[in-house]
């Protein structure tokens, strides 16, 4: 935690009284097993599962209404572990020791204590049964890709969920037609909600009733994630004011979860000793978007917004954007086309162009960046 | 007899005051006593008797609205939109409104899916009418009013969606064109702009006169055309008009039509948003600006006029996306397309030590402000919502790759070397408009499907028609499957998924994890 920053806060004026609003935290474990397998010394996707339990749970006790997502990502895709409409884990309680030999390892379905509070029950009992599921379906399949990260599939999943949340109504087991009937209220502005309760009116009235985070866990170290995918769910989080925060585990920093997490003021955090996560999870990301500005949060100062080269792989700072494709390019290319979509430039600009070039070669000298020079 | 009594019936509850309402029921309550048992009559003051209660009984009695507060307070309402369906026809108007509301979303989603070559680097002018029809109370408040917090909402949209390019306002007011802001690519300015123009006091802007189509379009042109003087990228830029028109006229000192001459030859492209009627003179600027072609698909879709609040949002929403490069231009332009010089700078961080205790963040001088350093007090004060935004500027900022001054602001042209800075995740906002996502298509009504639960939301779908005439009529899920499939992963979505992912996200959940 010697990421936090030292930021003075400036004065801030006691912003509106607390919103007592539920929230939506939803949490996509990456279990690309390369990045796991880098870090098999300090924890286990097992600890990992434990704490985030305990960290589901928590946030579930802060206000009654607060609902949970998990989503994981692995090499097969990613999947929705919870809410899982397609089995029913509330009539679970009868049969959980006859489905005990599922569970092998100490994450047993057994282990969720029966007498547990009813909400944090059937959210522990289908997150672990289904991650028993994904892991087994993953240790099965064969090895050809298992570095693929589908991040980017599962930011979209969270995204969608997270929307329908938002405009929709948040009962899980509703049909098309009564999820239209409070669009229709909502866009209508119809407002004979009044039987439908206040809660229901909230929703479609008021745009930002509920909140919502996405929580992305990850122990991906290879940077071979979709770029534009991933940029994609990015700015729509950003539309949505949505703060993704990002536990990257390990020791190598993930420039795309960075970029993700700084554009839509989520908190990044690189957790070098994954061993404590818990203290981790319910300190750093425990705190709901609404009093994020009174807090002091880690902050990552050193965000890169680079730009590489789609010719030589390089970052750029100075470059040439292609006005057709918006490729970018740190050389002028020899024939003078456009590497992705193969456009011819024009003549006279490359001209003047390279004209410049030469121009701010004297200039570079100062600077003494360590630039490749472009050719003249 | 009959019919005259239509009329004085009409005339009454087109003023719609509540008052007069009241006064006009009693007497045609006592006017169909009179008349006896006209059938059309009595369904008619039935059917009226009836809306009166949804609308006037429940506030009357408590003066509460149903959203909890004063009537007053809430939205305004149209006597139109709150009708009451009948008792025994229940699930019917229900059915339509929904199949509506399905088939209207399906129109809103009508991104085309064929990548286009689109001029991605924008300079729009928009030109809004300030003129005495303005005032008209059509749209609520005023047809002013309304634009402009439209267009509040327009600035924002287009900025995000293309964050390269650049933007003036314009208005027609008093015969005259004013310019209401300087062409500039930050969203803060004209809303800053805009803002003014929406103050109750000491307003030197308020509608009035007529509007002047030719004054403004001139003024239009010389915006554009300045600021493309001024730089060497001369033909990447695609150089657009949006006119809000409220009028349905225009009076102009001299030949429109050699105005749109000059406008055709420059390659401007005009669009119009008209807020009453079809006016030729319009119809005929964007038959000639926007294509060599006299088709009319062209006019439909760079002319609309509006129909109502939500059609203005759309059709103002539309010209958010960028145009498509025109072939006869790509057939000109066989000297090849521009290459553009751009530069990604660097964050300038304050120095962080870690060993140090406290760390002051002291703001620093950028080239971009050079005068508003010591009004950073007053407007914080000034606007609460960009509090945090306007603080961090000013310690934050980017360093040009050129001439290694700091800018504040991002994306902008460098103010010392004339460089375009900007980030790469501006480019990456714009990829999607190059790389659209393909529409998803409708599964057909079927008995049974393969699907039970939307991909994206996990929304529950209908389950399929298993006997189709015993309950058709009432049912939605006998008129559509409410299940939009993904033509390259076959998943399937709900219709709000589905709008979203092509509205918002621009990925599709399936395929990304294939």
């Amino acid at each position: 935690m010697d990421a936090v920053s030292e930021t003075i806060i400036t004065d801030q004026k006691p912003t509106q009284p607390t919103v007592d609003d539920p929230s939506l935290l939803t949490v996509i474990l990456d279990l690309t097993p390369h990045g796991w397998f880098k870090i098999k010394h300090h924890i286990t996707v097992q600890e990992v599962t434990k704490a985030l339990l305990v960290f589901l749970n928590a946030h579930l006790s802060l206000n009654n209404s607060n609902q949970v997502a998990f989503i994981v990502c692995s090499p097969d895709g990613a999947k929705f572990l919870y809410p899982n409409p397609g089995k029913n884990f509330d009539g679970i309680q009868d049969n959980g020791s006859s489905k005990g030999e599922t569970g092998n390892k100490s994450s047993n379905p057994n282990l969720v204590n029966t007498e547990m509070y009813r909400q944090f029950r059937i959210v522990d009992e289908a997150v672990l049964e289904e991650l028993n599921e994904v892991l087994k379906s993953l240790s099965k399949s064969n090895s050809v890709n298992k570095t693929r990260s589908t991040l980017s599939g599962a930011l979209s999943l969270a995204l969608t969920y997270t929307n329908r949340m938002l405009n929709l109504d948040q009962s899980i087991s509703t049909t098309t037609a009564s999820a239209f009937n409070a669009t229709t209220k909502s866009t209508s502005g119809t407002s004979n909600v009044t039987s439908s309760g206040s809660s229901a009116s909230a929703v479609s009235t008021n745009y930002t009733s509920m909140l919502s985070r996405i929580l992305v866990i990850s122990a991906n170290d290879d940077d071979d994630v979709k770029y534009i995918p991933i940029m994609n769910s990015m700015f729509a989080a950003q539309k949505m004011r949505l703060p993704i925060d990002v536990a990257k585990l390990g020791s190598i920093s993930s420039s795309y979860l960075q970029q993700a997490s700084d554009a839509t003021n989520g908190i990044y955090l690189q957790v070098e000793k994954p061993e404590g996560l818990i203290q981790t999870l319910c300190t750093a990301f425990f705190i709901e978007s609404s009093i994020r500005p009174l807090i002091i949060l880690p902050s990552n100062s050193n965000v890169s917004y680079r730009a590489s080269c789609f010719i030589t792989g390089k970052s750029v700072d100075l470059g040439y954007v292609c006005s057709v494709c918006l490729c970018i390019m740190s050389i002028i290319p020899t024939d003078a086309k456009c590497p992705t979509c193969n456009s011819h430039f024009d003549k006279s600009i490359l001209n003047q162009l390279q004209n410049s070039v030469v121009l701010s070669t004297k200039r570079r000298k100062i600077d003494s960046n360590g630039r490749d020079t472009p050719p003249v | 007899m009959d019919e005259s009594d239509e009329d004085y019936v009409a005339t009454n509850n087109g003023k719609a005051v509540v008052s007069d309402r009241d006064s006009s029921e009693d007497f045609s309550d006592s006017d169909s006593s009179i008349l006896g048992d006209g059938v059309s009559k009595r369904t008619r003051s039935r059917g009226r008797s009836s809306g009166r209660q949804t609308r006037g009984g429940p506030m009357q009695s408590n003066l509460k609205g149903n959203s909890g507060g004063y009537s007053w307070e809430d939205e305004y309402q149209r006597t139109w939109d709150i009708v009451k369906d009948d008792d025994d026809g229940v699930g019917s108007l229900q059915t339509l409104v929904q199949t509506l509301i399905e088939s209207r979303k399906k129109k809103i989603m009508k991104n085309p899916s064929t990548p286009f070559q689109r001029g991605i680097i924008r300079t729009m002018i928009v030109i809004i009418d300030g003129s005495e029809v303005m005032l008209e109370r059509d749209l609520r408040p005023t047809r002013f009013s309304m634009m402009l917090s439209l267009l509040q909402e327009f600035i924002l949209e287009f900025f995000d969606q293309n964050p390269i390019s650049q933007m003036g306002i314009v208005m027609m007011r008093n015969g005259i064109a004013i310019r209401i802001s300087d062409v500039s690519g930050s969203p803060q300015y004209h809303i800053d702009k805009i803002r003014q123009l929406k103050t109750k006091q000491h307003n030197r802007f308020e509608p009035k006169g007529d509007p002047s189509l030719q004054n403004s379009l001139e003024l239009a042109r010389s915006l554009l055309m300045y600021n493309f003087n001024n730089k060497v990228n001369d033909t990447q830029n695609s150089k657009e008009i949006l006119i809000i028109f409220g009028a349905l006229f225009t009076s102009d000192p001299g030949n429109i039509h050699k105005t749109i001459d000059n406008l055709v030859k420059d390659d401007i492209k005009i669009k119009i948003i008209g807020l009453a009627a079809q006016v030729a003179i319009c119809e005929e600027i964007v038959r000639r600006t926007n294509s060599s072609k006299t088709s009319s698909s062209y006019i439909n879709t760079n002319y609309g006029v509006i129909m109502n609040e939500s059609h203005f949002k759309e059709l103002l929403m539309d010209c958010v996306i960028p145009l498509p490069v025109s072939e006869d231009f790509e057939k000109k332009e066989k000297k090849g397309v521009p290459l553009i010089k751009m530069g990604f700078p660097s964050k300038i961080q304050p120095s962080v030590t870690s060993n140090s205790s406290i760390n002051l963040n002291l703001p620093s001088i950028c080239s971009c402000h050079p005068d508003e350093e010591n009004d950073a007090s007053h407007s914080k004060e000034a606007g609460e919502a960009g509090n945090g935004t306007y603080s961090s500027k000013k310690v934050i900022g980017y360093k040009c790759p050129q001439c290694l001054n700091k800018v504040c602001q991002l994306p902008t042209i460098c103010p010392i070397c004339g460089l375009m800075l900007i980030l790469s995740t501006h480019l990456a906002r714009s990829y999607h408009h190059l790389v659209p996502l393909e529409a998803y298509k409708e599964v057909p009504t079927m008995e049974e499907y393969e699907s039970t639960y939307c991909y994206g939301c996990l929304l529950k779908f209908p389950s399929g028609r298993k006997n189709a005439q015993s309950d058709d009529a009432n049912k939605i899920e006998s008129l559509t499957s409410s299940r939009y499939r993904c033509g390259k992963c076959q998943q399937d979505f709900c219709i709000d998924c589905d709008v979203f992912i092509h509205e918002t996200l621009h990925n599709c959940p399936g395929c990304e994890n294939k």
